[in-house]
Order: structure tokens, then C-alpha cells, then sequence
């Protein structure tokens, strides 16, 4: 979620709760409860195509399956939001063209308000599979799992969505990947509010593409959270492992975001955007732009072994999260940055390596590789890994990091360096139709 | 021997128990494996078992249940001076080849292995963090954890077995210090947070290096179904030294193990080291002449076994010379010795049924 709320008063405290990220009505989040037990099948396969199929829409086709049926999808545009809800659903199997999404898309850029609200949205349901679609001009968001043991979403490209890309809430254990999430008006990938598990399941985010979006990950209050092999790039902030007080269970804990390459996440999307960028909510602004990754509250994160260069603000960074209400998840704890190799080498720095406040305690940065600039200027706030006990607290820099928050150009804290060229890809700081 | 009420088993059932057999208390079931593809039938009473009710929150006391059931257990901190070891460990099902030389090979007498000799084991794979991918293929024994006095290891545990067919495992270490909810053990209803991790699931061990826990460990699985999951292959060895202490120049551990036809579903039973049998596949441990070494044996079957090197000896605990000691079940002995004799040497058991079934290997030395 990219919403944060400056309270006015004074600029330190100037982070807080989120506006209402205009995501439409849904079901109140449930517990996912005891995982559905697999249906035994005999199982069966639902052809959809415009012509010549049983089934015309993608719609008619779901409601008719049975739990653990398949319901295969010729290539075409759909305007049609398409719900798999509840047990009688579990273990769907929705297949579109997984070696070329492009070709099986649902458009909701026609009909009702209400009917353009998701592209797939999975809800009570386990185990689903959404596998080869696209998914475009949601209001909402493109594809969408609430409450459920388990999915997989693959194959996927969402994109020019009014709210998130690939999303996962409340729910328990899953998996997103080789999937594509771009031009969102908030996170191009989100999981959030993970309930707390004594023996947990593992969801895994593994070779994506985020790009062009607000933030290219949100992770508000995510639990157990394996984020690897993908590509963070181009969108105003990369990845938010974040605590809020407007979803259950702060703040986010015990995620591994490993092996990634995070780049170029300057995209000023206030000065334009492919989206419709909704208005902010008086008083409310977005995560400052050009951040690579930022923990804004947190316990026992792990940031090791990503590649992150050329984001204008800051690489990596970790705040406490002032204003929230719980106050006993505010600090980041336990959350450790080591193995990362920052600015390419030396050929398409950051603006800073690392930020950090110094609140909270156990947070340890190091060996990380092209750490040259940082916030505090001094380095007294980063122990190395490992280390236990309070950490250095560090006033002014809190304040200069929060302070950039409040800016209303989003880029006069920048600290630009020339970009390494990489082919295939081209920086995004200023949208041009 | 108790009477066949208790176990339920005919009597020349009971009997073929002793014939390298295995009777598995499964939740509540007993289930004899004695011949290939018996461990089915075990697997499938290990499935049957729900989670423990202990473990779901807020429910009512189990029958019996003693106030110290009750108790609540902070988790451990290193020590001053100590750090947190961190550990990622899938446990998961692998093809496994016990003699994987071709041909397949008995190379200390010179002769072929008659086949097959793959079977589907279940090993502790060590993995980067966050689960994120393997740091080398799946091997048995599981990696080996070393931890100094004052730290703590704490070890991510994930059960990678299929969600649909696989079953509860656990990691359950010795040596080190561990309250009852890292215990990693299964105990029915009393079953605390660690003592089942069901398919999917994970969960983070802490245990301590005590100054007592200075040594060499096995862990292994112990949830339902522990004596057929740990013979497949979940064991691996913890090694705690002193803070700051010398490592060996050359260290090596080896489990001393068979594989019999009820768990790997094979005609033959072999007799393993480290998961490999006969000279050759088993490890081939390399030394040089001035090196300090130390040599870790554990047992884990249900056998006795006998650690012997030719052309060596070396000081058991009593401070006696010895060269063929013997070693039992989760047992470790050490063979620590200054290298003094370069060479080919035989490593083996000295139990003569074991030795010959491949529970033998070679030892290398450089001047």
C-alpha cells in the first residue's frame, strides 16, 4: 500500500497511516481457516473461446466447474472481471496461453464501475492457479487472491491498473511468478496482512518483472515471504516491506528478499503517468520516489544478495515506523542488509547506499559490496551483521529521511548519477505519451 | 518381547522383526515392515495422523495433561560474545543412489555390484536463505552445523515433502540445549510447536551451544513416522567447539548405517556409509603426514558397529589405545590423531557382515 499521511504538525512525524487505496468493496478478510481438502475428481476441462465454444465467456465457464476442474481459455479480449469464490472452487485450475499471455486478455476498461473492478479475483477459495493471462485497465487490481490456502499465480502481465497488479491478502502460503506487473497507481506485486503462523507456510515471488509502477512491491504486514530472481525497476519506489495500522497484523516479519536486481527506481509518476493517477488525500503523501528498498517498520528481514544501483534517493533503507499506532511494532527489529552489491561496480551509483535512523534494535548491516554514500554521513547507525542489542539512534538523519516525504517535487533530495547503459531497458524518471 | 495383544502382530510376524525388519509406532498404530514396499503402509499411517492437539490454539488441555504442559518458553539468546548461526534446511525427497559408480563397483575387492541400487531417500538439504535455492544437491548425510560456545543455531526448517502425499517430519538435535518446544520431537498429544511440521510448513528451531554441548551430535528426524524417515536418510551431525577453538586440519563425519529392502524397496540390503556402500562410493577421506585429524563415526541404525583404520590407533576417552572401537545407535566416537602413515588404508566396520555388505572405504594419506 503507497499511501502515507503527513500529519502536519511538525516534519518528524510526518509519516502515518495510509488513505484508503480506493480498492473497492470486498468481503471482510477472514481467516483462511483449515486448508480445503483436494477434490478427488473424476476432473474435467471447460473450453472458452468467442466462437465455436461452449463457453463464451470466461465467467460462465467458472461457475460451471467443479473444484479442481480446468477451465482452458482460447486466445482473445475478454471485458469481463472473472470471481472464483469459495470451496466448491478450490484447486481451479484457469489457464489462458502461459507460453504467450498477451494473447488471452481480460480488459476492463468497459461496462459498470463494479464490473471493472478486478481482472481475476480468487476469494475463499485454495489453491487456485491463474496461469497465462493479461490482465488491463482494472480499476482495482489485475489479479487478486483473498483469503485462501494457497494459489498460484504464473504466467501473468498486469498492467495499467487502477490499484495493484498481482495481489495476495490474507491468505497463507502461495506463489507468484514469471509474471509481469507494470503501470500500476499503487504496487505492481502487493502480498499483505499474512496472518501469523506457529509452522508457517512459505509464499515465494520468483522471476517477475515490475516496472512503471508507484511501488514495484508492496509488502504491508507480510509474513514469510521468499522475494527472488525478479526485476525491481523503473517505478517510483521499488520493494515496501511496511507496518500499517489499516490492515491486521503489524508490522511485516521474517521475509527473505534475495538475488534480485533493483535499478532505476526514480519514475516521478507525479509529473505524468499511463495511469490515472488518483488524487492524493489531503494531507497524504506516497513513499518519497527514487528508493530502491525501504523498510518502513519490520521484524527479522533479510536483504542479501540483490544487485541495486542507480535509484536517486537511497538503495536500501530502514526507518522506524513513527506514527504507527501499535506501537510495539513500530521499531524495525532484527532486520539485516548484508551481501548486496550496490551501484554496478561503481558505474551507476545510487544516491545513497544506505539509509538508516538507528531505531529499534538487532538490525545489522554488512558485508555489503560499492557502499560509498550514506545516511547518517558517518555510518554510526549501521552494526555489522550479525549483531544483537539497541542500535545507534541517529535524530537528524530520521528527520532528513522523513523529511523527504514532504517534498512536492519528489526529486529535489535526489543525488543523480549517470546510468550504466543495459540493454533492452531504458530509464523512466519522466513519463512521455 | 511384549504379548501380541500389545503389538497387534502375529507371532512369526513378531519374530521376522529380528530379521533386519522394522516394527514402526506410528500414531497410535503399529506397522511391521519387512519386505519392499512395505514402507507404503507406514507412510500411509504417518499421513493419517492430524495435527497434534496440543499444538491448535487455545483448545482444552489433552486427557492427562500436566501443568507442565503449560509452560511457555522464551527463545534463547546467544550468550556475550556468541552470535546467531543461521540455517535454511528443506527436507524433501530425492532419488538416491547408494553405489554410484558404473558399473557399480566394490573397489577394495576388485568386483561389480550387482544392481539396482537407486532409491527414493528423504534428505535435509541445506538451502540459501529465505528457501530461495539449494547450495548443492541433495546429499546424506544433511549438512553439518557448527556452532562455538555462546551461540545460538537457529535453523529455519521447512518439510518440502508434496503437500498432497507427504507427511509430518521434524529436525530433533542431540547434544545441544533446546527447551521443549525446539525439541523437534512428536509426542502425541503433548506434541509441542517443533515436534510436527507438516508438508509445506516450516519451522525455526533455536537451539544452544552450551559449554556442555562441546562435541559431535547427530540430528534427525523424530516426528510420527521417525525410524523409517530417519533410516531414509533425515540425519545429519552438529559440531560444537569451544569459542575460538582450532578446527582439525582434517575433519571428516561419518554415519554408519544400512539401507534395508522395507524402506528403500530394493531386493538387497546394504550396508552404508554416509548413504553409499562399498569402497569406492563410500567417502574417500584424504589426509597428509603432520595433520591433525579428527574422524567423527556415528551409528544410525539399529546395529552396533565397530570404527576400525588399518595402520592406525589412536586415544578413546579413557586415554587407552585403541583401533576398532565400538560405536551404538545416535553414539559418536572420535578417532583424533596426529597423521603419521601415508598410504592407502581401508576404513571400515569391523562387524564382519556389515564390512562385507559395503560398509567399508578408503582413507588416502600424502607423505
Amino acid at each position: 500500500m503507497s499511501r502515507i499521511r503527513i500529519a502536519g504538525v511538525a516534519l518528524v512525524a510526518a509519516l502515518a497511516v495510509p488513505s484508503v487505496a480506493s480498492a473497492g468493496q470486498y468481503p471482510p478478510p477472514a481467516d483462511p481457516g483449515a486448508p480445503q481438502k483436494p477434490p478427488k475428481g473424476p476432473f474435467h476441462t471447460l473450453q472458452v473461446c468467442k466462437k465455436d465454444c461452449k463457453y463464451k465467456t470466461i465467467q460462465a465457464a467458472v461457475n460451471k466447474a467443479k473444484a479442481g476442474d480446468t477451465v482452458k481459455v482460447k486466445s482473445g479480449v475478454y471485458h469481463e472481471q472473472v470471481k472464483i469464490s469459495g470451496a466448491s472452487k478450490r484447486y481451479l485450475k484457469l489457464v489462458g496461453n502461459p507460453g504467450s499471455p498477451s494473447k488471452v486478455v481480460i480488459d476492463s476498461s468497459r461496462g459498470k464501475a463494479a464490473a471493472r473492478q478486478n481482472g481475476v479475483w480468487v476469494t475463499d477459495a485454495d489453491q487456485v492457479t491463474v496461469n497465462g493471462f493479461t490482465a488491463r485497465h482494472y480499476n482495482g487490481n489485475g489479479f487478486f487472491v483473498l483469503n485462501a490456502n494457497g494459489y498460484t499465480l504464473k504466467n501473468l502481465n498486469a498492467t495499467l491498473g487502477g490499484v495493484y497488479g498481482i495481489y495476495a491478502f490474507n491468505s497463507v502460503g502461495g506463489t507468484m511468478s514469471d509474471s509481469q506487473a507494470s503501470y500500476n497507481n499503487d504496487a505492481g506485486f502487493y502480498i499483505g496482512q499474512t496472518p501469523p503462523q506457529t509452522t508457517p507456510k512459505r509464499s515465494t515471488v520468483t522471476r517477475v518483472k515490475s516496472f512503471g509502477n508507484v511501488l514495484g512491491f508492496s509488502g504491508t504486514n507480510m509474513r514469510y515471504v521468499t522475494i527472488t530472481k525478479s526485476q525491481w525497476f523503473n517505478n517510483g519506489t521499488g520493494l515496501v516491506p511496511n507496518a500499517l495500522d489499516s490492515e491486521k497484523y503489524a508490522p511485516d516479519e521474517d521475509n527473505v528478499i534475495t538475488d534480485n536486481d533493483i535499478f532505476w527506481n526514480n519514475f516521478n509518476y507525479y509529473a505524468g503517468a499511463p495511469f490515472k493517477r488518483k488524487r492524493t488525500s489531503v494531507g497524504s503523501v506516497a513513499y518519497p520516489v527514487g528508493v530502491g528498498l525501504i523498510i518502513f517498520g519490520g521484524r527479522r528481514n533479510v536483504v542479501s544478495n540483490n544487485r541495486i544501483y542507480g535509484n536517486y534517493l537511497a538503495g536500501v533503507g530502514i526507518l522506524k515506523q513513527i506514527v504507527l499506532k501499535q506501537a510495539d511494532a513500530a521499531d524495525p527489529v532484527g532486520n539485516q542488509v548484508h551481501d548486496n552489491q550496490f551501484g554496478l561496480g561503481g558505474a551507476d551509483l545510487n544516491g545513497r547506499e544506505l539509509v538508516y535512523d538507528g531505531s529499534g534494535s538487532d538490525n545489522c548491516f554488512g558485508p555489503n559490496a560499492g557502499v560509498t554514500t550514506t545516511l547518517p554521513a558517518d555510518g554510526s547507525t549501521f552494526a555489522a551483521c550479525p549483531f544483537q542489542g539497541a542500535n545507534a539512534f541517529n535524530g537528524a538523519a530520521q528527520t532528513e529521511a522523513i523529511g523527504w516525504a514532504g517534498d512536492t517535487t519528489h526529486e529535489k533530495f535526489w543525488i543523480k548519477h549517470p546510468h550504466a547503459p543495459k540493454k533492452g531497458y531504458t530509464p523512466l524518471e519522466h513519463y512521455k505519451k | 518381547m511384549p504379548p501380541e495383544s500389545e503389538t497387534g502382530l502375529p507371532r512369526r510376524s513378531f519374530f521376522a522383526v529380528g530379521a533386519g525388519a522394522l516394527l514402526c509406532s506410528i500414531g497410535g498404530e503399529q506397522v511391521l515392515l519387512s519386505k519392499p514396499g512395505d514402507a507404503a503402509k507406514a507412510d500411509a499411517a504417518a499421513r493419517r495422523i492430524a495435527a497434534p492437539r496440543a499444538r491448535a490454539a487455545a483448545t482444552k488441555p489433552p486427557p492427562g495433561a500436566d501443568p507442565v504442559d503449560q509452560l511457555k518458553f522464551p527463545t534463547p539468546q546467544p550468550q556475550p560474545g556468541g552470535v546467531r548461526r543461521e540455517f535454511w534446511i528443506q527436507a524433501r525427497d530425492a532419488l538416491w543412489d547408494i553405489v554410484p559408480t558404473r558399473p557399480r563397483r566394490d573397489q577394495w575387492h576388485g568386483r561389480a555390484v550387482a544392481g539396482p541400487s537407486v532409491y527414493r531417500a528423504f534428505v535435509y538439504q541445506q538451502m540459501t536463505v529465505g528457501f530461495a535455492a539449494p547450495l548443492g544437491p541433495p546429499r546424506i548425510p544433511g549438512p553439518t552445523l557448527y556452532a562455538e560456545v555462546g551461540d545460538t543455531l537457529v535453523v529455519h526448517f521447512r518439510n518440502g515433502l508434496s503437500e498432497r502425499t507427504g507427511q509430518a517430519l521434524t529436525m530433533h538435535p542431540h547434544g545441544v540445549k533446546y527447551n521443549p518446544d525446539y525439541d523437534g520431537v512428536y509426542l502425541g498429544d503433548f506434541t509441542r510447536a517443533g515436534g510436527f511440521i507438516a508438508p509445506g510448513d516450516e519451522f525455526t528451531y533455536t537451539w544452544e551451544a552450551t559449554p556442555d554441548a562441546v562435541g559431535v551430535w547427530p540430528y534427525h528426524d523424530h516426528g510420527p513416522n521417525h525410524t523409517l524417515n530417519t533410516f531414509r536418510g533425515l540425519f545429519g551431525a552438529v559440531i560444537v567447539r569451544e569459542k575460538g577453538a582450532k578446527a582439525p586440519d582434517m575433519e571428516a563425519v561419518l554415519f554408519f548405517h544400512s539401507l534395508a529392502p522395507p524402506v528403500t524397496g530394493l531386493e538387497r540390503q546394504f550396508q552404508c556409509i554416509n548413504g553409499r556402500a562399498f569402497a569406492g562410493n563410500t567417502p574417500t577421506l584424504r589426509a597428509k603426514a603432520g595433520q591433525d585429524v579428527a574422524i567423527h563415526v556415528m551409528g544410525m541404525d539399529s546395529n552396533f558397529h565397530d570404527f576400525h583404520i588399518h595402520g592406525h590407533r589412536w586415544k578413546d576417552p579413557n586415554g587407552t589405545f585403541v583401533d576398532t572401537p565400538a560405536v551404538g545407535p545416535n553414539e559418536t566416537l572420535t578417532a583424533r590423531f596426529v597423521e603419521d602413515n601415508p598410504g592407502r588404508w581401508l576404513y571400515h566396520c569391523h562387524v564382519f557382515t556389515h564390512q562385507d555388505g559395503g560398509m567399508a572405504g578408503w582413507y588416502l594419506v600424502e607423505p
